[in-house]
Order: C-alpha cells, then sequence, then structure tokens
C-alpha cells in the first residue's frame, strides 16, 4: 500500500513539474538558476495546495455530469445535446477510474478566462504586487534588508487564499450538501439520516476549515436553544407533505379541512406552522373544490384554470422540498438546534417562501367559494372586480391572469354569435338568452314577434368586462344575424360573412376587440337593412300603406268610393266579398294605383269586419294590407291594427264628405230648376239647409286637410328622414315606425292622449277619465252621424221639393188647361194648399232645424275641447275650423269636478248656454 | 496514465482507448469554455487518476494561469 502510495506522489510530483513548465512559459530574461528557483517555488506551493486535506466533493459521476448538464441547459442550450453524447461514449470507454473527478475538474474550470488573454483580474493583483514590491524596495532602501524571497512568496499565498476563499469556499457551502443528499437521498428515516451525517458530519469538520461565521446571530439563536419535540428538521422534512396536501407522521390532517399540530412544541413554533398550514388547508379545499362538477362552461374552465394555478404551486412546493432536502443532508445532528440556523432552511424561511402562494391560494379559495352561487357572465364579474377594483397590485395581477383562461369559454360564445348569429350556450351562461317559442308573448292571431321576442338580454348576466352599451350592440349583431339567416332566409350570406371576419377574441385587448365588435354592427346593421329595402321592400311597403290605407291615393280612394256607394248603402249582410274585390279591381284598373307594383298590389284585400245587427254595408267595409314574415317585425301586429283603426275613421269622415259633396251638387243644381218656389218659408227652409250645408262641408273639409296633411304627410316625412339616415338600425326602423304612427293616432284624433290631459288639467276621478278616453272619437262620430242624418233630411226635403214641383207643374198644367188664372199663383202658398207632400214639410223643416242645432252645438263644444289642448297642431285644427270666429267655443266643465261650484261657475255655466244661444241666433241669423 | 497492463495488446488497446478519453475530455472541455490544451488536459488527467483531488487541481490551474500571465505582465513592463 505505502509502496503503491509513494509511487503514486512521484507520479504527482512529476506531473506538477510538466503542468508548471506547461503553463508558465519559459522566461528568456531569467537565468537558470532563477528559473529552478521560481520553479520550485510554484512546486511548493502546489504540492501544498494538493495536499490540503479536502472533502472528497463528491463521489458519484452522475452527479458531476449532471452538474455539467445544467449548466450547459443554462448558457448553451445547444450544446447540451452534444454533451450527453459525448458523455455516454466516455462511460463506455473501458479507461480511466476517475471519470466524476475529471469531469468535476473540467465543471469547476468551465468558463474560465483564456489564459492567453490578458485577465484584468491577474492584471490588477499584478500591479498591486508591483506597489507593494516597489514600497518592499524603498524599505530595503533604508537598510532594513528582508529576504526577498519571502516577500515574493507572501503575495502569491495571500492572493490564493483570497482566491480560494471566494469561490471554493462559497461554493462548498452551497454545494456540498446537494452532493450529500446523493447520498441519503432515498433514506428518510431520521435514524440513517443522522448515522449518514455523523458520519459526514465530522469528516466535515475536520476538513472545512476554519470559516469566517456570517451567520452571527443564528449562532447565537443556537446558543440559546431548547429542545423541542418534534425536532425542527423533523418538520422541516414533513413539510412538503403537508403543502401538498398529504399528512404526516408530524402534522396529519384531521377532519374537514383541518391540521393537527403537535402539542409539544413552543409557540413560535406553533405560530409558525400556523401559518404554513393556511396554504396546506387552503390546496386541500381548492382540490376538493376542482373535483366538484361544475355546471356550465364558465365553471368548468374556472375550474381548470384554478388546477393550472396549483401546479404551479406543487411546482414551488417541490422546488422547496429541494431545498429541505439538501438542507437537511448538511445539517450536523450535533450542533446546537441541531446545526438547523447553518443550513440556509428553516421554518420560518419556508413561511416567507410560500407567502405569495398563500396569497394566491386565498384569492382562489374565495373565488371558487362565491362562484359557487354564481354562473356565467356573473362569475366574470366575480373575478374582474378583483382585478380592477382591488387595491392590492398582487391581487390584482393575480385575478387578470386567471381571467384570461376563465372567460376562454365566454369569448367563444360571443364570437359565435357575433360572428355567425347562433348561440351555442347550453348552460345559458351568455348575456343573450334564447326564449321558447312558448315563452314568447303572442299577438292577438297567435304570431310570435321573431325580432324582439326570439331573443332576450339578460341584465344579470353580463360581465363587467363590457359594457352595458357594448352589450347591447352585441346582442343586437347576433339578433341580427339570426334574423337574417332564419327569417330573411338569407343564410349564405352570414356563411360567407362568418368566414371572412371570424376572428379570434381574447381578453384582454378591449380596444381591438370593440373596434371589431363596431365592424361587425355596422356590416351587419347594412346587410339586415339592405335585405329589407330590396329584397323584402320594407320602403315600398310602407308608401303603400300610406296611399291605400291612409288614403294617400285620392284617385284610387275616390273611384273605390264611387263604385262601392251604391253597394255598401246596403245592409252589412248583403254584401258579398266578391263583389268588393271586383270593385277593387276596378278602382285599382281605373286609377293610377294600376302602375303601382304587383307586390304591392297582391297584398292589397277589400273585407268587411264583423258585422253586428243593422250595421250597413259603410260600417263594416275595410281595406286590407296583408303584411308578412320578416317585413311583420317593423308593421307588427299591433302596427296593423293602428293602420285599420285610422283607416276605418278616415274612411267614414270620407264616406260623410262623399255624401255631403253629392248632396250639395245635387242640391245647387236643384236650385235653378226643380227646387225653385215661389214660397217664401220653403225658399228660406233651403237657403238655411244650404249655409248648415256649407258649414258641415267646411267642417269635413277642414277636418280631413288637417289629418291627410298636417298629420299623417308630416309625420311620413319625419318618418323618411329617420330611415333614411345613414346608420339606421333595424330597431331604428322600427322606433321610427312606431313613433309614426303614434303621431298619427294621436294627433288624428284618434289616440287615448286625452287621458292625461285631463288628468292633468282637472285632476278628475279616474271613471271620468276612463269615459273621456276616446272622448275626441265619440264626439266627432256624434258629429258625423249628425251629418249624415242632416244629409238624409236634405234628401227628403229635396225629394219632397221636387214632388212638390211636379204637383205644380201638373196643377199648372190643369190650371192653364181649365182657367188662365196667373195671379193667383203668386199669393197663393202652399201652405194652404192640401196634399201628401205639404203635410211632411213641417216635420222636415222642424227636424233639420233640429239637427242643424245640434250639429253647432257639438262643434262648439268640440272647439272648446281643442282650444285648450296641449298639442299645438289640435290647437291650430280648431283655429282652421273657426278661422272668422263664427262659432263661440264652448269649455266643457269636467265631469268630476268637487260639487263646490259657487256662483262663478253657475255664472260661466250661464255664459256658456248664452254662447251657444247667441252662436245659434247667429248661426240662422246667418242663415 | 492507468498503469501498465499485462500484454503488448492490451497495451495499445488501452492506449487507444486512453486516446479516445482523451479525444472525448477535449471536447467537452471546449464546450465548457475550460481552455485546456491537449497537453494540459493530459497531465490533469493522469493527476487525477493518481488520486489529487480535482477540486484542489482546479485552483492549482487556476493559479498557475495566473502566475503566468503575470509573469507576461512582467515581461511586458520591463520591456
Amino acid at each position: 500500500m505505502s509502496g503503491s502510495n509513494q509511487d503514486r506522489t512521484k507520479r504527482v510530483d512529476l506531473s506538477i513539474n510538466r503542468l508548471i513548465s506547461q503553463l508558465l512559459p519559459d522566461n528568456p530574461h531569467l537565468s537558470d538558476e532563477d528559473a529552478q528557483q521560481r520553479h520550485d517555488l510554484f512546486f511548493d506551493e502546489i504540492k501544498q495546495q494538493l495536499n490540503q486535506p479536502r472533502p472528497p466533493p463528491l463521489a458519484d459521476q452522475n452527479h458531476a455530469s449532471e452538474l455539467i448538464r445544467r449548466r450547459l441547459v443554462q448558457t448553451n442550450p445547444s450544446q447540451a445535446l452534444r454533451y450527453s453524447n459525448l458523455y455516454s461514449r466516455l462511460l463506455a470507454l473501458p479507461v480511466l477510474n476517475q471519470k466524476w473527478a475529471m469531469l468535476y475538474l473540467l465543471y469547476q474550470l468551465a468558463d474560465s478566462p483564456d489564459p492567453n488573454e490578458p485577465d484584468p483580474v491577474a492584471f490588477a493583483e499584478f500591479q498591486q504586487e508591483q506597489a507593494k514590491r516597489r514600497k518592499q524596495e524603498e524599505r530595503e532602501e533604508y537598510g532594513s534588508s528582508g529576504p526577498s524571497n519571502q516577500e515574493s512568496v507572501e503575495p502569491p499565498r495571500r492572493d490564493q487564499t483570497f482566491d480560494d476563499y471566494n469561490p471554493t469556499e462559497l461554493r462548498d457551502v452551497l454545494k456540498n450538501p446537494k452532493d450529500m443528499k446523493s447520498l441519503d437521498g432515498e433514506s428518510q428515516r431520521p435514524s440513517t439520516a443522522s448515522d449518514h451525517k455523523r458520519n459526514k458530519g465530522s469528516k466535515d469538520n475536520v476538513s472545512i476549515p476554519p470559516k469566517r461565521d456570517v451567520a452571527i446571530k443564528s449562532k447565537l439563536l443556537a446558543d440559546n436553544y431548547c429542545d423541542i419535540e418534534p425536532s425542527e428538521p423533523a418538520l422541516l422534512r414533513d413539510l412538503p407533505y403537508t403543502l401538498q396536501g398529504l399528512s404526516s407522521t408530524t402534522l396529519p390532517f384531521g377532519k374537514e379541512y383541518s391540521l393537527k399540530l403537535p402539542s409539544t412544541l413552543p409557540p413560535p413554533l406553533i405560530g409558525l406552522l400556523h401559518s404554513l398550514a393556511e396554504p396546506s388547508l387552503l390546496y386541500r379545499t381548492l382540490e376538493d373544490f376542482i373535483k366538484t362538477p361544475a355546471e356550465g362552461l364558465l365553471g368548468q374552465s374556472l375550474r381548470a384554470a384554478i388546477s393550472n394555478e396549483l401546479r404551479s404551486y406543487l411546482t414551488l412546493v417541490a422546488t422547496l422540498e429541494g431545498q429541505i432536502r439538501r438542507a437537511l443532508s448538511t445539517i450536523d445532528e450535533n450542533a446546537p438546534r441541531s446545526g438547523i440556523g447553518k443550513a440556509g432552511v428553516t421554518l420560518k424561511r419556508c413561511v416567507v417562501w410560500t407567502r405569495e402562494a398563500t396569497m394566491g391560494l386565498r384569492l382562489m379559495s374565495l373565488i371558487a367559494e362565491e362562484s359557487k352561487s354564481k354562473k356565467g357572465g356573473q362569475l366574470i364579474s366575480l373575478i374582474h372586480s378583483f382585478s380592477s377594483s382591488h387595491g392590492d397590485p398582487i391581487v390584482g395581477a393575480f385575478a387578470e391572469r386567471l381571467l384570461k383562461p376563465v372567460t376562454r369559454p365566454f369569448y367563444d360564445i360571443l364570437r359565435y354569435w357575433i360572428y355567425d348569429g347562433e348561440l351555442s350556450d347550453p348552460y345559458l351562461e351568455f348575456f343573450v338568452q334564447e326564449q321558447s317559442v312558448d315563452a314568447m308573448p303572442k299577438g292577438k292571431s297567435g304570431s310570435v314577434n321573431v325580432w324582439e321576442d326570439k331573443y332576450v338580454l339578460a341584465a344579470d348576466m353580463i360581465p363587467s368586462i363590457v359594457t352595458m352599451e357594448f352589450s347591447e350592440k352585441v346582442f343586437l349583431i347576433g339578433k341580427s344575424l339570426n334574423f337574417i339567416r332564419h327569417s330573411c332566409g338569407d343564410a349564405q350570406w352570414v356563411e360567407s360573412y362568418s368566414k371572412e371576419s371570424s376572428k379570434e377574441l381574447r381578453y384582454g385587448d378591449t380596444a381591438t376587440l370593440e373596434t371589431w365588435i363596431d365592424e361587425a354592427y355596422k356590416t351587419t346593421m347594412r346587410r339586415l337593412l339592405h335585405l329589407m329595402t330590396n329584397k323584402f321592400h320594407l320602403f315600398e311597403h310602407l308608401q303603400a300603406l300610406k296611399s291605400y290605407i291612409l288614403l294617400g291615393q285620392g284617385d284610387f280612394i275616390a273611384l273605390l268610393m264611387e263604385s262601392l256607394a251604391a253597394n255598401l248603402d246596403r245592409p252589412a249582410g248583403a254584401q258579398y266579398r266578391h263583389t268588393l274585390t271586383a270593385q277593387l279591381e276596378h278602382a285599382i284598373r281605373g286609377s293610377n294605383a294600376q302602375y303601382d307594383s304587383p307586390e304591392v298590389l297582391r297584398r292589397l284585400d277589400a273585407r268587411m269586419l264583423q258585422l253586428s245587427h243593422g250595421d250597413i254595408g259603410w260600417d263594416c267595409f275595410t281595406l286590407e294590407y296583408k303584411i308578412d314574415a320578416p317585413v311583420d317585425v317593423v308593421v307588427s301586429d299591433w302596427g296593423n291594427r293602428q293602420y285599420l283603426k285610422v283607416f276605418n275613421f278616415l274612411w267614414r269622415v270620407k264616406r260623410v264628405e262623399f255624401a255631403l259633396s253629392s248632396t250639395w251638387r245635387k242640391v245647387t243644381t236643384g236650385s235653378r230648376g226643380v227646387l225653385q218656389t215661389a214660397r217664401a218659408a220653403v225658399r228660406q227652409t233651403w237657403k238655411t239647409t244650404r249655409g248648415f250645408l256649407a258649414e258641415m262641408v267646411h267642417f269635413v273639409g277642414q277636418l280631413q286637410y288637417y289629418i291627410l296633411f298636417e298629420v299623417i304627410e308630416s309625420s311620413w316625412t319625419e318618418l323618411q328622414d329617420k330611415l333614411r339616415k345613414e346608420d339606421a338600425t333595424l330597431d331604428d326602423v322600427i322606433t321610427a315606425h312606431l313613433t309614426y304612427l303614434e303621431a298619427i293616432t294621436h294627433k288624428g284624433l284618434l289616440g287615448a292622449r286625452r287621458r292625461r290631459f285631463v288628468a292633468s288639467s282637472a285632476g278628475a276621478a279616474s271613471a271620468s277619465v276612463e269615459e273621456d278616453d276616446n272622448s275626441y272619437m265619440i264626439q266627432l262620430g256624434e258629429l258625423l252621424r249628425t251629418m249624415l242624418a242632416y244629409r238624409d233630411c236634405v234628401d227628403g226635403l229635396y225629394s219632397w221639393s221636387v214632388s212638390d214641383f211636379m204637383q205644380r207643374q201638373e196643377a199648372d198644367l190643369r190650371h192653364n188647361v181649365s182657367h188662365d188664372d196667373d195671379d193667383d199663383d203668386e199669393d197663393g202658398n202652399g201652405a194652404s194648399r192640401p196634399g201628401g207632400p205639404q203635410s211632411e214639410f213641417p216635420a222636415l223643416q222642424e227636424r233639420l232645424r233640429h239637427l242643424g242645432d245640434r250639429f253647432r252645438t257639438k262643434l262648439q263644444i268640440l272647439l272648446g275641447d281643442l282650444a285648450y289642448q296641449a298639442d299645438v297642431d289640435l290647437r291650430f285644427l280648431g283655429v282652421a275650423m273657426n278661422f272668422n270666429d263664427v262659432y263661440q267655443p264652448v269649455r266643457r266643465k269636467p265631469k268630476g269636478t268637487p260639487a263646490a261650484p259657487s256662483k262663478t261657475a253657475a255664472a260661466a255655466d250661464g255664459a256658456a248656454v248664452g254662447a251657444a244661444a247667441l252662436g245659434t241666433g247667429k248661426g240662422a241669423s246667418k242663415g | 496514465m492507468p498503469p501498465a497492463a499485462g500484454t503488448p495488446q492490451d497495451a495499445t488497446e488501452k492506449q487507444q482507448a486512453a486516446q479516445q478519453a482523451v479525444d472525448i475530455l477535449h471536447e467537452i472541455s471546449t464546450i465548457l469554455n475550460c481552455h485546456l490544451d491537449r497537453r494540459t488536459l493530459s497531465i490533469c488527467i493522469s493527476m487525477i487518476e493518481n488520486g489529487v483531488n480535482p477540486e484542489a487541481l482546479a485552483n492549482v490551474v487556476q493559479f498557475l494561469r495566473k502566475e503566468a500571465q503575470k509573469a507576461d505582465f512582467a515581461q511586458e513592463a520591463s520591456r
């Protein structure tokens, strides 16, 4: 043994010599002797270093290789593979017994400075030496002579120790534990570990040269240390398991998320363990949460995101475990506190390391807890509230990170919705929800409004990451696309659109998202309106409704009325659909309506309303314009009814006008012939009658003018303006049309708006308000009826006059034949004549007067109401009817006025009556 | 170098293997930027094989390099 040892030393010495000569080039300036001296110097130095007892750094060649590999992966990943190849080849070689040591040497020398390039560190040292030497020399000049070689030796040594201290000793501290870990890697039992450690530790103690003790404080602490059971190393060893939520001997988990701490520990340690127990318990809770089945895509994505976060937490725990293992393998069982203070890993440090992770876990468990009662958009809002309105930046950043994976399903749904117009939301998590056909409110005819009711916006599901305005836009986009696809039958366009513009939506970039949404919004709306105008002729239909149902097409209506008049005078039961349609056809052919598109004319239909007893054709006749599928979202059921109402009213007015004007014509032509009479009473009656007729014609004319021009035409212009707007959406069109209809029904005296007026002005009881609802309608209806009755009377008078005329003619003939007495004709008034027609005249006269008075009274009441109407247009109607103040408007007292009307009220009443009387008087005098 | 083997054939084989080992180690040292030439490397190998502590040897190599540099500086200064 000793022989081989000697042999070995010799060989090493030889090698040292070779190494010196290899690394130190010969200096030509030095003499041989000096060179030799220098060589020897180095030799001694090296020898000394090599013989310094050192701990065998490691005995496992895998470890050295692993060190190298790790280093390469960090610095130069491309070479790592190459290294692995080389390493396996090296292992395969039969030579070399100390491969690991060689590798370790290379590892130590790795990235050493290039010896051929000047090394700044060496240069600095050299300069220091130079300076020192110069000082030395100066000193020497003063006479103190010292062995120069000693001086020259000293600096390198100091250098060397200095050098040595930094890289090597520090490395020692850091790396030795790792090396030793591999020794007792799998033995976790304290007994074996400590056995090992005792061996190792003793060696360490011997071999490690006394180093400067950095951890003075910990040493002090260690001195004041008393034993605990279980020991801190034991606790540390179990800690990784606890952090992963697994029970261990020292720290077993109890029931329902609790951790049992050993009761033997002192309070400070218990405190530390408390803070370490938090992440473990939270981890367990979260793990259980992940395992619970989620209802809803967002719930699932939340679980996935949380489990992802837990994985990174586990990575942390794994690193921690590595640190703990390494530290435990170095600690010295004999040292106080088992020397744990020097090992670098303590329970306290673990608390610090897990601190941030604990925050994350805490937040996640909070979210998990709250998410149980929430779903869909609310879930997103919940997490978003953490990220947007939490003061702690860490919490905010964490929630923000969590949001990205969690919101993915939401954005998928959103994308599908705004690019395909389909709702793929199996768990009802989106803020747009589809209503089943049964749930949709039905119109009177059982039809449903696809546009309004198929989808609804669920306000509570709108996540806070999108604004209300934004969500409405999204809602409208999807609805439009869906409408285009299903109701307009243009699925092709939707598909191509979704193909070319579909984009991946993601959380985060709100600005881009909004531009995309805006873009999609514009495209969709434009397309929808385009379809509505060009494919479904929405505007043409509106135009047609106006010209036919609202009597805009004058020639058509006149012709229709003329041709139907005879027919409609008969009772309602005698009306037949085929005659009606034939007449309608005739009216279309005979008027400009024939140039309208067949698409429009096809939809025009004439029919009878449900008839009640005693009605005549006029009351039941109606024109109808049929609107079908996609357009009916604009002209809805309700809209159709409004149109019908307006038509019926207008039709009645028109009819009265028609009747009055035909009578007027008859009377005017008759006054030149058959109606001429010598009797003053009859003449007077005709005069009054003509006056009344003129008043009525004026009234009806004003009414018609008002409705057609002031109301319908002006509303129509407004509607046109709104429809032609650049960025009008279908919703805008629908609202515009609605306002249009409302304006017409309200201003056209048909609306129920008076309720408000009455309520506000008089504070009348609700019963009377109800009565007043349609007061204008009722008043106008009565007026119209009065006019019709009057006209019937006039007709009666006319026929009486005609028959009277005939009798006179006959009488004249007879008279001429029998006796030529002309004078008798002059004074012989009809009143004295006997005969049938003669007896009818007073009754007719009386009735005419009565009807005329009624008409006037009613008109005055109406004018009184109109004069106090809130709407300017309605007031203006009153003015137009009474432009020369012929009538005295009567202010009607609201019926429900409190019973306190004192003298003033009575006086007012009297005045009103007086005015009415005066009015009639005036009218009479005028007539 | 490993101790000499029994037969000459064995010896040549060993030599070849040793040559290969030096090649491989040299390559590794290049990857790691050790700046060792083949000769120095083989000296180191032989020292390691003879039981020298690799860490100490690493220190020695560094130390000698530094010394060499210092010598260079000294030469330059004197020139």
